[in-house]
Parts: structure tokens; C-alpha cells; sequence
């Protein structure tokens, strides 16, 4: 008995390590390559180490090397771009995320499918249609483009996590509120925006994330005048590793704080089709 | 009498009036239409047009004779990634489910780290990790697995793989794992009392009750990876074979050819018709059951 239970636990921890390290790993490749000053093949660590490509990505330090620019400029408008997403694709996702879950809707499955076919199909011949669509319009290369095709990815999620959300409020509080003579916006302010705060916040919170990861949309619509912090991130891979990999960490950051935030609420549907 | 003409002046003015869901989806519904519905018709129709503007199957025959071989690798490179996430979740949430340990704890959380992070950041992550100057090639050759002068070359089918199972596992284990959850221990210890070994409580009670959530994790799992562009573009990029959706870009960044980007959009979609059918059929079901059993 208790030379099976040595061998489980042997084969328990063998497998922690493993899954430790094949998550880790890639990983701390980032880490390391963001580090390396100097390093030659086929040294297994780098000769040399030091923050100095951290320094010039943040602007504190000025390089001549190739793809070595400061990365602020970059940061600063996805953050701008993504505040913008998520305020427009919130204002648009909270009436119709209500609607859903608290109106019977004659077409409900039509309307609903529109909704889920991101999730269902390819997007990226979305995207391919949107850039020829822009051309027309004069809005290819340019942020309110970018900012458009961010809110398209991030909507789904926002109607979907939304209604996910209103839909758990159970209506006799709503109910309730209209018998003591509430009407219909003092309920919907006073009682349900409130009990709702917390999914809504939640879905504000994703659609934030995932405006700041975007790639694909931003790289047929907002190429080469855009220049999100994913946008610079593939720019700089080509020939600066250094630089690729601190702009990888800065990206990894949000997206762990937000999966420790989120842990206990985590479910399936936020998680769909994502990056 | 009175009473009746009230009643029927109320049903007359809820009819004229418009209904308040519609004002609140009015924005959402114009919004998804004109930016998702009206491109994805549009990547269907354009793909039948020539470069001269008229109706033809030429776009097809151009895709047919020069992408054949990735629509293939495509389909045969997302059918293995699947196949692997697949399996690898499907045991490591068999174990959460099962063994409650002080690793399987530390397990249970670790194994979620990558579910938030962007396909870019793996992207990026996998080119320095499985370079053949990377650390994972500096890693075996110090252990002595891998000869550093020939090192593994990863930029290929395996490669991406990898970086596919490494990115979807955690996903497709949150979705299993939930399933596995929903089933009482009542139904495995009864299997066990009656003789069944661990083998057999896995094969023939686990995996059967939670047969819908492994089929949606499967299908979400398949149709992201067609549709994922960032991945094989900065591994493998223009090297051959590659992706359809690596294709699709080349298309329009050196030809400005839309009319064969689209052809090939319409494969990919083609790729995911039956996923996308089982996927669509049963979310509308679960909403709209759900919706009726709350009234």
C-alpha cells in the first residue's frame, strides 16, 4: 500500500514539474531575451544581462540601434484606443445585453446567432471585407477604424457577458420594486444597474483586454499608420528580440492580473475565442 | 363596458407604440450588421468576382491550383492541435477531478495562467522559446538530449502545434473541468462499490456524462484555431507550407487581390461548417431552453 502511494505522489510531482515547466518556460524565454545584452550561441544563458533594453522601450534611454524606439507613444494611444472601446462598446452592449435577458423577442434566434457567428466562423475575412469597406470609406488606416473594428471584437463578449449577467438577477426584485411604484428607469437604476455592477465591470474590464491585445483587425485596418502596442510588438520581432520581448511582458502583465482577478467568476464564455 | 374599451384602448396603444426591447438592441443589431454581417456576406459574394469585376470561378481555380497544399496543412495541423489539447485536458481534468491533493491544488492553478494571454505575446513568447538558437534547444543540448549543432528545427508543423496546445489546454480544461464538476460523486462511488476500477469510472462514467462539454470544448478549440492568423504568421510566415491564414495576408499586403483572399476565407470556412453548425444549434438551444424553462 504504501509503496503505491509513493509512486503516485512520485508520478504527482512528476507531473507538476512538467506542466511547470512547458508553462513556464516559453515564458521565461521572454524574461530572459528581454534581459540579454550579449548573447552568443551556444551559451545556454546570456553573457551578459542588464535592464538596458527596458530603458529604451520606456523612453529613459535614447539607442541608435536598429527598432530601438521608445514604446510609450505606442502604449499610451492603445490605452486611449481601448478607453474608447470600451466606453462606446459598453453604452452599446448594456441596452441590448438587458433586452436579451429580460425581453421575449420575436427573431431572438436570428438575432442571437448574428451575435455568436464571430465565435462560430474565421474573423479574419472579416476584417479583409472591413479593410476593402474602409478603403471606400476613409476610414482604413486610421484610429476611428481601429477603434471600430476593436469594438466589433469586443462587443460579442460585452452583449454576452451582459445579459449572461442581467439574466442572473432574479425579476421579482425588479417586480417588487414596480409594486411599491418604481417605474421602469428608477427600477433599472436603482435596482438592477446596481445588482448588476459587478458582471458589468467584469465585461468592461474583458472588452478593455481584449482592445489592448488586439492584432489581427488592427493589422488589415490600422496598418502601417496605427502603431498599437501589438503593432510594435510584431514590428520589432523581426530584428530585435530584446524589444519584442519587453513589449511581450508588458502585454503578458494585464492579461495574468486579470485571470487572478477574475478566477473565482472565470467561466467558459469569457473565455471564447480570445486573442 | 367602460372597462372593456380602457382594456382595449391599452392593447391598442401597446401595439401602435414600439416595443422597448428594440429601441435598446436598435444599436447593437445596426452595429453588428453593418460591421460583421454585411463584410461576411460580402467575403462570400466577392470571392465569385474577378479581378475584371464580373462573376467567375476563377478566384477558385487560382486557390485550388496555388493553396491547395496549405488549405491541407491548415486542416490536417488544426485537426492534430485539437486532437492533442483535447486529450491532455481531458486527462488533467480527469486528475483535478479525482485527486484532491495539496499538487492537484497548486496544479489547478497554475494550469490557467495562459488562458488571458494574447496570441501575439505566444506568438512572440514561441518564436525566442523553440528558436534553434532558443531555450529550448539550449536546454536539451546542456542535458545532453539535443546535439547543439543540430539542434530541433520547430518553425514548422510542430512547432506551431505546440504553440496551439500550449495556448488552448488551459481553455479546453476549464470547459471539461466545469463538466466534470456538475457530476455527483454518488455516481462514481457507486461504480467503484460496484467493481469498477479506475479505468473504468473514467471510460465509462466520467467521460459519458460530460460528453457535452468535451464536444464543445473540441468544436470552440477547432474553429479558433483555423481562424488564428497571429501564431503562424510570426512562426512560420511565408515559409511552405503555411496556413490559410497566413495566405490570406500575402494576399492582400503584396497583391491587393481580394477576390482570392476571399476564396480563401470561404475554405476556411468551409474548414469550420460543422463545428460552426453544432456550435451555433446548441448555444441557440441552451439560450432559448433556458429562457423557456424561466417563464
Amino acid at each position: 500500500m504504501s509503496v503505491k502511494r509513493i509512486l503516485i505522489l512520485t508520478a504527482e510531482i512528476v507531473m507538476l514539474v512538467l506542466v511547470f515547466l512547458i508553462i513556464v518556460g516559453p515564458m521565461m524565454s521572454l524574461f530572459i531575451w528581454s534581459i540579454a545584452h550579449r548573447w552568443y550561441w551556444p551559451n545556454t544563458l546570456p553573457q551578459e544581462v542588464g535592464l538596458e533594453y527596458w530603458k529604451q522601450a520606456l523612453g529613459l534611454h535614447t539607442s541608435l540601434a536598429i527598432g530601438a524606439i521608445s514604446i510609450v507613444p505606442a502604449f499610451l494611444l492603445s490605452l486611449l484606443i481601448a478607453v474608447v472601446v470600451v466606453i462606446i462598446s459598453m453604452l452599446i452592449a448594456i441596452p441590448a445585453g438587458y433586452a436579451l435577458a429580460k425581453y421575449r423577442i420575436p427573431f431572438g434566434a436570428f438575432i442571437m446567432f448574428l451575435f455568436l457567428m464571430p465565435n462560430a466562423f474565421p474573423q479574419q475575412p472579416i476584417f479583409v471585407n472591413l479593410l476593402h469597406i474602409f478603403t471606400r470609406w476613409g476610414l482604413a488606416g486610421t484610429i476611428q477604424g481601429v477603434i471600430l473594428v476593436h469594438i466589433l471584437v469586443g462587443l460579442v463578449f460585452g452583449v454576452w457577458i451582459t445579459s449572461a449577467t442581467f439574466r442572473s438577477i432574479p425579476s421579482y426584485l425588479e417586480e417588487a420594486a414596480h409594486s411599491v411604484g418604481a417605474g421602469s428607469l428608477y427600477t433599472f437604476f436603482h435596482i438592477t444597474l446596481p445588482l448588476a455592477a459587478p458582471g458589468l465591470l467584469a465585461s468592461s474590464v474583458f472588452v478593455f483586454i481584449t482592445s489592448l491585445d488586439e492584432f489581427t483587425g488592427t493589422f488589415f485596418i490600422g496598418l502601417p499608420f496605427v502603431n498599437t502596442l501589438p503593432m510594435t510588438l510584431y514590428s520589432s520581432s523581426g530584428y530585435n528580440m530584446q524589444f519584442a520581448s519587453v513589449i511581450a511582458i508588458i502585454l503578458l502583465i494585464p492579461s495574468i492580473l486579470f485571470m487572478t482577478l477574475i478566477q473565482k467568476v472565470l467561466k467558459a464564455e469569457y473565455v471564447g475565442g480570445m486573442g | 363596458m367602460g372597462q372593456v374599451a380602457v382594456q382595449a384602448k391599452q392593447v391598442v396603444r401597446r401595439e401602435v407604440s414600439l416595443p422597448p426591447y428594440l429601441l435598446l438592441l436598435l444599436p447593437a443589431l445596426t452595429f453588428m450588421l453593418l460591421m460583421y454581417g454585411y463584410p461576411f456576406f460580402s467575403s462570400i459574394t466577392r470571392s465569385f468576382i474577378n479581378s475584371q469585376g464580373q462573376f467567375s470561378f476563377e478566384n477558385y481555380q487560382k486557390t485550388v491550383d496555388l493553396y491547395l497544399k496549405d488549405i491541407g496543412f491548415t486542416f490536417v495541423v488544426t485537426v492534430f492541435s485539437t486532437a492533442v489539447s483535447a486529450g491532455l485536458a481531458i486527462l488533467l481534468a480527469v486528475y483535478l477531478r479525482l485527486r484532491q491533493s495539496s499538487i492537484s491544488r497548486v496544479l489547478g492553478g497554475l494550469y490557467r495562467v495562459p488562458i488571458f494571454i494574447p496570441f501575439v505575446v505566444v506568438a512572440q513568447m514561441m518564436t525566442t522559446f523553440l528558436a534553434p538558437h532558443g531555450l529550448l534547444n539550449l536546454t536539451l543540448a546542456k542535458v545532453g538530449m539535443v546535439d547543439i549543432k543540430n539542434p530541433l528545427q520547430l518553425f514548422n508543423f510542430y512547432g506551431l502545434t505546440f504553440g496551439f496546445v500550449w495556448k488552448m489546454i488551459p481553455f479546453s480544461v476549464l470547459i471539461i473541468h466545469g463538466g466534470f464538476q456538475m457530476i455527483d460523486n454518488s455516481y462514481i462511488e457507486a461504480a467503484r462499490s460496484c467493481g469498477a476500477g479506475l479505468m473504468r469510472v473514467i471510460t465509462r462514467v466520467l467521460i459519458p456524462m460530460n460528453r457535452p462539454s468535451i464536444l464543445v470544448a473540441l468544436v470552440l478549440v477547432y474553429s479558433q484555431i483555423v481562424g488564428t492568423f497571429t501564431l503562424p504568421y510570426m512562426l512560420i510566415g511565408g515559409k511552405i507550407p503555411t496556413t490559410i491564414t497566413v495566405d490570406i495576408a500575402h494576399r492582400i499586403n503584396y497583391f491587393r487581390d481580394f477576390g482570392v483572399a476571399n476564396t480563401l476565407g470561404v475554405f476556411s470556412y468551409l474548414l469550420v461548417l460543422a463545428t460552426a453548425v453544432y456550435y451555433l444549434k446548441s448555444s441557440v438551444k441552451k439560450v432559448t431552453g433556458s429562457q423557456a424553462s424561466e417563464r
